[in-house]
C-alpha cells in the first residue's frame, strides 16, 4: 500500500516535470510561430490577443515581396545565398572531414593525438575574435561581401567537428572489413569506397547535416563579413528588422519560421546517429 | 597451390621489435599451424604474408615471387578472419562472389564458383541472407566459403574458431580438416589453441616472443618438445615440469626421491647436472590403470590432494618432493583427497631439460 | 628488396598525413594565418578608418590599455560569471532531465526529439526568440504575468541590470542544456546494469547507487558535453547581440560584444584584435580542461587507444 502510493506520487511528479519542461522548452519557439500568422497590429494589442483571430500568410507573402505592401527586406535573396553557402560549404567539410576522419579512425601516426587537439582547438576560437583577421584579409583580397568568402570559412569551421564524427562511425567498422576487402582483391580505395562508405554512409550524412546547420545558423562571422544581397544570409538578414524603428515582430517571426523548418526537419533525421557519434567518438577516443 | 618462404622476417613497430627475424618454409599443399600465447607474433607473421602490415626486414615470399612490396590484392591469398569479417551490407551470396567481382569475372562464372563454394560448404539456403541473420557457425562458414570460391595460391586462417562455444569448435575443426582435403591448398592457420594445432597441423610452428621455438609435425613437438616452453606448452593437461638433480644414474629431487635416469639419456647428462624433469600426466599412473607398458616403469608413492573426474579418466593432483605434479587414472574410480596411491611413472617417456637453458637433453 | 616499391605517397607511414593534409590547409588559411596577422594586430594602432596605421607598432599599447581599462575587466568578469553560472545550470538541468526522461518508457523518443530542437536552433533565432518573451511591452511573459494578475506593472526584462542578465543567461541555458541532457541520456542507455545491481545488493540505497555507481560512469560524458560545449561558447555573441546589444548602457556586456563593438563599431581593430586574444585564450583554456579531464576519464574507463 505505501509502496504503491509511493510509486504513483512519483509517476505523477515524472509527468508533472516533463510536462513543465515540455512547455518551456516548446511554448517560446510555438509563441513565435503563432505570431507568424497574425499581423503587427495583433501582436501590438493591449490586451494581448492570445489565440490569432485572422491566422494568414500574409507575413509570409510580404517578406517574399508578394502583395501590396511587401517589406524592403530582400528575403529571397538571403535565402538563397543562406542556401548556396550551407551546401557548399558542407559539401567540401564532409570531403575533407571524411579523409582526415578516415586518417584518424585507420592509422597509427605520430603527433596523432597532438594533431586532434589542434584541429578541436582551433574549432575554439569565438567566431567574432575570429572575425577581426579574416574580415581584415578578406578585405584585401576581395572576399569580403562573396558567398565564396563565406563558403570558406564556413568550411574551416566545420571541419573539426566534422573530423570527430566521422572518426567515430568509422571506428565502429571493424578494422577486418577493409582488410578482408583488401585480400579479396579491392585496392584500399576500393576497399573504402565498397565497404567502408556504404557502411559509415548514414553516420557521414547526420555529419553532414550537422554542418549544415552550423552554417545555416551561423551569425557572428557572417554578420561582419557579408554587407549586401551578394551574400548574406538569412541569420544576418533578420537583424535587419531590428535596424527600423519600429520592429516588424510578425515579419520577423515569419523569417524566423523560415529559418527553424530546415533545422526542425533535419533534427528529425539526424537525432539517433549524431547521439551516437558524439558518445562514441569521445568515450571510445 | 603455392609454397611460401620466409627469411629473416623481422616485424618492427617503431623501435620495438615483435617478430625477431624468423624462417619458415611451407611446402605446397601443406597445412602449418602457428601456435603460441597471445603477443608472441603469430598474428603479425600472418598478417605479413597477407600484406596487412610492412615487412620490416627480411622477405615473404608465395611461389617463386617475393611478395613484400606487393598489396594483399595482388598476392592471391585468401584469409579467414577471427571475427569473420562478413561485410555487413551484403547477402552470402554477394558476400561470397565480392572478391570475384571485383577482379572483373564474368557473371556466370561468378555464379558458377560461388554456387560451388555455397555446395561445399552446406550454405545452400543461407545465400539470401544478412550476416546479421546467421548464426555464430554459419557466418564462420560463409567466411570460409568467401576464401574459397577465389582459389587462391593459400588460405590465411587468423584465430578463426576461438570466438566460437566449445561444442562449435570442434565442430568446425573438423570442418576445415575436411575443407583442406577437399580443396588441397597451401594453409596458413594460427591459434593459441594447441589442441586445434594438433588435429589440424600437417606441420606445427610455436611461437614465443617473436621468435620460432619448434617446427615439426605434431607427433614430434609432442614427443620431442625441444625444449621446457614447448614442453609445457603443447599437451593437456601440460607436461608435469619438476627441478632435480642428476646423481649418478639417478634423477634426484630436493626431498631426495629418486627415479633413475632413462637409459636413451643416460649418456648424455654429467653428474651434478641441474635438470627439468619433464613427465607427461599419461605416464604418470596409479598401479593397475595406466596404458604404459610396466615392465621398466619405477615407481612412487603420493599422496592425492584433489582429484578431476572426467568419465573416461580421472585427473591426479599430487606433488612430488613438494612440487605440484598430475597424473591421470584410466579406468577410474572414486578418489578421496589426501588418499594415498601408488604409481608408476614409465621412465622412458620422461623428457630432461638443462635447467639453466631450458633446452631439452638429446642426441645432437 | 626495393624492386618494386610503391612512390612515397601509396606508402603507408604518410598517408595518414596526406588524408590530413586538406583538413590542414584549410584551417591553416582561414584560422591560423588570420590568428597570426590578428596578433600582429594587436601590437599596432590598426584603425580602419587609417589604412597606413597598419605598420604603426606600438607594442604593448593596445594591451595596457584594455588591462587598464574597467570597463574591460567588467565585461570580462561578467564573461566568466556568466560562463560559469551558464555551463554549471546547464549540467545540473541536463542531469536532472535526463534523469527524469530516462524513467519515463512511454512516449520516450518523441522527448528526446523535442529536446533536441534547442540544440539546432540558430543562437540568433533563440535571441530573437527571447528578446520577443522577455519584451516588456508586448512580451509574452509580461502579457502572461498581467494576465494572471501576478504583476500589475510591465516588468523590464531586457533593461533593468539583474533581470537583463538574468534573461540572457535563460535564453543560453534554453539553447544549450539539450547538449547535456541528451548527451547524459546516451550514458544512461549506455550504463551497464550488473554494477547498479551489484551496489543493490550490497545495501546501497538509491542515492548511493547514483552517488556512487551512476555518477561516476556518467562523467565521461559530462565530459563531452563540456568539451562540445566550450568549443562555441562564444555563441553567446549571438544571443546578446540580438537580445540587448550589450546595453543598455554597458549592463549585459560580454567579452566577445566588446570586441565587435570595438573593433567594427569603434573601428579600432588593433585593440580589439587585443581583446581578441583574450578571448581566444579564455576559450581555450576552457576547452583544454575539459579535453584533458575526458581523456582521463576515458583512460580510466578502459576505452583509449
Amino acid at each position: 500500500m505505501d509502496g504503491s502510493l509511493r510509486k504513483k506520487i512519483g509517476s505523477v511528479a515524472t509527468w508533472g516535470l516533463t510536462f513543465i519542461l515540455m512547455v518551456v522548452i516548446c511554448v517560446p519557439g510555438l509563441w513565435v510561430v503563432l505570431t507568424a500568422f497574425r499581423p503587427n497590429g495583433e501582436v501590438l494589442a493591449k490586451p494581448p490577443v492570445w489565440i490569432p483571430e485572422d491566422p494568414n500568410l500574409n507575413n509570409f507573402a510580404k517578406i517574399f515581396g508578394f502583395g501590396a505592401d511587401q517589406v524592403a527586406i530582400p528575403v529571397p535573396a538571403y535565402f538563397t545565398n543562406s542556401l548556396i553557402i550551407a551546401l557548399t560549404s558542407t559539401a567540401i567539410a564532409l570531403l575533407i572531414g571524411m579523409s582526415g576522419g578516415y586518417a584518424f579512425a585507420r592509422y597509427r601516426f605520430s603527433f596523432k593525438n597532438g594533431l586532434f587537439l589542434g584541429l578541436m582547438l582551433s574549432r575554439t576560437v569565438p567566431g567574432i575574435a575570429l572575425s577581426l583577421p579574416i574580415f581584415m584579409i578578406w578585405s584585401r583580397i576581395g572576399l569580403i561581401d562573396t558567398k565564396l568568402g563565406l563558403i570558406i570559412v564556413y568550411v574551416a569551421l566545420n571541419v573539426p567537428f566534422t573530423i570527430w564524427l566521422i572518426d567515430g562511425f568509422f571506428r565502429q567498422i571493424p578494422k577486418e572489413m577493409s582488410e578482408a576487402a583488401q585480400v579479396d582483391g579491392c585496392t584500399r580505395w576500393q576497399a573504402f569506397w565498397k565497404i567502408e562508405f556504404p557502411l559509415a554512409k548514414s553516420g557521414i550524412a547526420s555529419a553532414g547535416i550537422f554542418a549544415f546547420l552550423t552554417s545555416w545558423n551561423e551569425y557572428a562571422l557572417a554578420s561582419n563579413l557579408t554587407r549586401s544581397t551578394d551574400s548574406k544570409t538569412l541569420p544576418v538578414g533578420l537583424m535587419d528588422f531590428t535596424a527600423q524603428f519600429t520592429i516588424d515582430w510578425a515579419g520577423m517571426s515569419a523569417m524566423a519560421v523560415i529559418i527553424i523548418i530546415p533545422a526542425l526537419i533535419l533534427t528529425f533525421l539526424v537525432q539517433k546517429h549524431l547521439i551516437a557519434g558524439l558518445t562514441f567518438g569521445g568515450v571510445k577516443g | 597451390m603455392a609454397e611460401i618462404s620466409l627469411k629473416n622476417v623481422v616485424k618492427r613497430y617503431g623501435k620495438v621489435e615483435v617478430v625477431h627475424g624468423i624462417n619458415l618454409d611451407i611446402e605446397h599443399n601443406e597445412f602449418v599451424v602457428l601456435v603460441g600465447p597471445s603477443g608472441c607474433g603469430k598474428s603479425t607473421t600472418l598478417r605479413m604474408i597477407a600484406g596487412l602490415e610492412d615487412i620490416s626486414d627480411g622477405t615473404v615470399s608465395i611461389g617463386p615471387e617475393v611478395v613484400n612490396d606487393l598489396p594483399p590484392r595482388k598476392r592471391n591469398i585468401s584469409m579467414v578472419f577471427q571475427n569473420y569479417a562478413l561485410y555487413p551490407h551484403m547477402s552470402v551470396r554477394e558476400n561470397l562472389g565480392f572478391g570475384l567481382k571485383i577482379a572483373k569475372h564474368p557473371d556466370d562464372i561468378v555464379a558458377e564458383r560461388v554456387n560451388e563454394a555455397a555446395e561445399i560448404l552446406g550454405l545452400g539456403e543461407l545465400m539470401e541472407r544478412a550476416p546479421a541473420e546467421l548464426s555464430g557457425g554459419q557466418r564462420q562458414r560463409v567466411a570460409m566459403g568467401r576464401a574459397i570460391v577465389r582459389h587462391p595460391e593459400a588460405f590465411l586462417f587468423d584465430e578463426p574458431l576461438s570466438n566460437l562455444d566449445a561444442k562449435l569448435r570442434v565442430q568446425m575443426r573438423t570442418e576445415i580438416k575436411k575443407l583442406h582435403q577437399k580443396v588441397k591448398t597451401t594453409v596458413v592457420y594460427v591459434t593459441h589453441d594447441q589442441v586445434e594445432a594438433m588435429t589440424l597441423a600437417d606441420r606445427i610452428v610455436v611461437m614465443k616472443d617473436g621468435y620460432i621455438e619448434q617446427v615439426g609435425t605434431p607427433m614430434e613437438v609432442f614427443n620431442h618438445p625441444v625444449n621446457t616452453f614447448v614442453a609445457s606448452f603443447i599437451g593437456s593437461p601440460p607436461m608435469n615440469l619438476l627441478n632435480a638433480t642428476i646423481k649418478g644414474d639417478q634423477v634426484v629431487f630436493s626431498d631426495g626421491t629418486a627415479l633413475p635416469v632413462p637409459t636413451r639419456l643416460a649418456d648424455l647428462v654429467r653428474d651434478g647436472q641441474e635438470v627439468v624433469f619433464g613427465l607427461r600426466p599419461d605416464d604418470l599412473t596409479p598401479v593397475g590403470h595406466g596404458i604404459a607398458e610396466s615392465g621398466k616403469n619405477a615407481k612412487l608413492t603420493l599422496k592425492i590432494a584433489l582429484s578431476e573426474l572426467l568419465g573416461t579418466e580421472t585427473i591426479l593432483y599430487t606433488s612430488i618432493s613438494g612440487q605440484e605434479a598430475q597424473g591421470k587414472m584410466f579406468g577410474p574410480r572414486n578418489v578421496e583427497p589426501g588418499e594415498v596411491l601408488e604409481f608408476e611413472v614409465a621412465i622412458e617417456k620422461v623428457h630432461l631439460f638443462d635447467a639453466v637453458t631450458g633446452k631439452s637433453v638429446r642426441k645432437q | 628488396m626495393a624492386t618494386n616499391r610503391p612512390p612515397f605517397w601509396q606508402r603507408e607511414q604518410y598517408t595518414p598525413y596526406l588524408l590530413l593534409l586538406p583538413a590542414l590547409l584549410t584551417l591553416a588559411f582561414v584560422v591560423v594565418l588570420p590568428l597570426l596577422f590578428s596578433l600582429y594586430t594587436s601590437f599596432t594602432g590598426y584603425r580602419l578608418i587609417r589604412p597606413e596605421s597598419l605598420w604603426q607598432w606600438v607594442g604593448l599599447r593596445n594591451y595596457k590599455r584594455i588591462f587598464a581599462d574597467g570597463d574591460f575587466w567588467i565585461a570580462f568578469g561578467r564573461t566568466i560569471v556568466f560562463l560559469t553560472i551558464a555551463l554549471n545550470l546547464e549540467f545540473l538541468l541536463g542531469l536532472g532531465i535526463a534523469l527524469l526522461i530516462n524513467r519515463i518508457t512511454w512516449g520516450q523518443r518523441t522527448l528526446r526529439t523535442i529536446m533536441m530542437f534547442p540544440m539546432m536552433f540558430s543562437p540568433i533565432l533563440v535571441g530573437y526568440q527571447f528578446k520577443f518573451v522577455f519584451n516588456d511591452n508586448i512580451g509574452i511573459l509580461n502579457n502572461a504575468l498581467q494576465s494572471l494578475g501576478l504583476s500589475d506593472g510591465a516588468i523590464p526584462w531586457l533593461v533593468d541590470k539583474y533581470l537583463a542578465n538574468f534573461s540572457i543567461i535563460f535564453a543560453e541555458v534554453w539553447m544549450s542544456t539539450s547538449v547535456f541532457a541528451i548527451l547524459l541520456l546516451a550514458g544512461l542507455f549506455a550504463m551497464p546494469r550488473d554494477p547498479l545491481e551489484a551496489a543493490k545488493v550490497d545495501g546501497c540505497n538509491p542515492w548511493q547507487v547514483f552517488r556512487h555507481i551512476t555518477l561516476p560512469f556518467l562523467m565521461p560524458f559530462v565530459f563531452i558535453a563540456m568539451t562540445i560545449r566550450s568549443l562555441d561558447v562564444a555563441r553567446a555573441y549571438d544571443i546578446v547581440d540580438v537580445m540587448t546589444g550589450g546595453g543598455p548602457a554597458g549592463r549585459t556586456e560580454l567579452l566577445w560584444t566588446m570586441i565587435a563593438r570595438t573593433g567594427y563599431d569603434n573601428a579600432r581593430m588593433g585593440q580589439a584584435n587585443a581583446m581578441a586574444y583574450v578571448s581566444i585564450l579564455l576559450s581555450i583554456a576552457f576547452t583544454y580542461y575539459f579535453f584533458t579531464k575526458l581523456l582521463a576519464a576515458r583512460k580510466y574507463m578502459g576505452g583509449a587507444d
